[in-house]
């Protein structure tokens, strides 16, 4: 039987980043999440996607949440379990991310039309990841938070 | 709109365990080469850091279980500054001194134990500074032109 106390030995691992909320600076969180994701055993291609994931995060944070206050940071939480990582992008809620926006999937034909291609961000986001979920964090922050499987 | 420039700064915490590194060191490295150090100096910090944080793994949090090892990178104009944060169950004394190379080369010591030798070597600034919470804090430095005293 399972003690109360084998809580303590849930196998998980968290590493935590800050960042300034500057472009440039999701490579940081980008290097950090494939290093761990390569230990893990993750193949390349989905470290791949994983790392184009978390730049769209990171710089929705950045331009959006945070509205590019550098002084703002966005909090990423990459925690490492027996068959899956999952990563949280936190900002600090500057700009509210309109919860519509998160199941949308923008229109090829009215892109082309457009001057602005951006909007792809999360569409791509939820293509790439096993799970996605957008919350609002407990101080009022927009949050994201995606997993993907390590399939042995 | 334009707020006043900041240092630019980054924080990371990681699991007291080996191997957790080398997510630091990629980590720096990237924060590093954002703020426009050369790939040749970049690898000389990682080096150096990876050394860093195996020293506070292995010594600082004595391999306790649960410890989380801090740490942090500010870029001023000229100078790249990274701090590693233990929670020092031991303590470096600063008494330690390194078995000359030709004892380990013939075995009668321990390869280990030329870090803090080497990652001196490595960077501009390296040693032991004040924590407010009684860790173990090491700092290391790298200058953008290394200063003329060093040649």
């Amino acid at each position: 039987m399972t003690s109360a106390n084998s809580d303590a030995e849930i196998p998980e691992r968290v590493i935590e980043l800050r960042l300034p909320s500057r472009l440039g600076y999701e490579k940081v969180a980008m290097d950090a999440a494939s290093s761990l994701a390569k230990r893990m055993g993750f193949n390349g291609e989905r470290i791949e996607a994983l790392r184009t994931a978390l730049a769209e995060a990171v710089t929705n944070a950045i331009e959006h949440g945070n509205a590019h206050d550098s002084a703002m940071k966005v909090l990423v939480m990459l925690t490492v379990r027996p068959d899956e990582l999952s990563v949280t992008v936190a900002d600090q809620g500057r700009k509210q991310l309109d919860q519509d926006q998160t199941t949308l999937t923008p229109s090829l034909e009215e892109t082309f039309e457009k001057q602005d291609k951006g909007g792809w961000g999360i569409w791509l986001i939820r293509e790439l990841m096993d799970e996605v979920e957008f919350s609002t964090g407990p101080s009022g922050g927009n949050q994201v938070r995606m997993v993907i499987h390590l399939e042995k | 709109m334009s707020t006043p420039a900041q240092q630019p700064s980054i924080e990371l915490y990681f699991p007291s365990e080996l191997g957790y590194e080398k997510v630091a060191r990629d980590a720096v490295a990237a924060f590093a080469r954002r703020v426009g150090f050369e790939q040749e100096r970049i690898e000389d910090l990682k080096t150096a850091l990876g050394e860093a944080c195996i020293n506070a793994i292995e010594h600082g949090n004595a391999q306790a279980p649960g410890l989380r090892i801090a740490v942090s990178c500010v870029c001023e104009d000229e100078r790249l500054t990274v701090e590693i944060q233990d929670d020092g169950l031991k303590h470096y004394n600063g008494h330690h001194v390194p078995v000359p190379i030709e004892s380990k080369l013939r075995g009668l010591a321990p390869l280990r134990g030329m870090g803090l030798m080497m990652i001196s070597a490595l960077v501009d600034e390296a040693g032991f500074t004040d924590s407010p919470t009684g860790g173990n804090v090491f700092r290391l430095a790298l200058y953008r032109r290394r200063p003329v005293a060093a040649q």
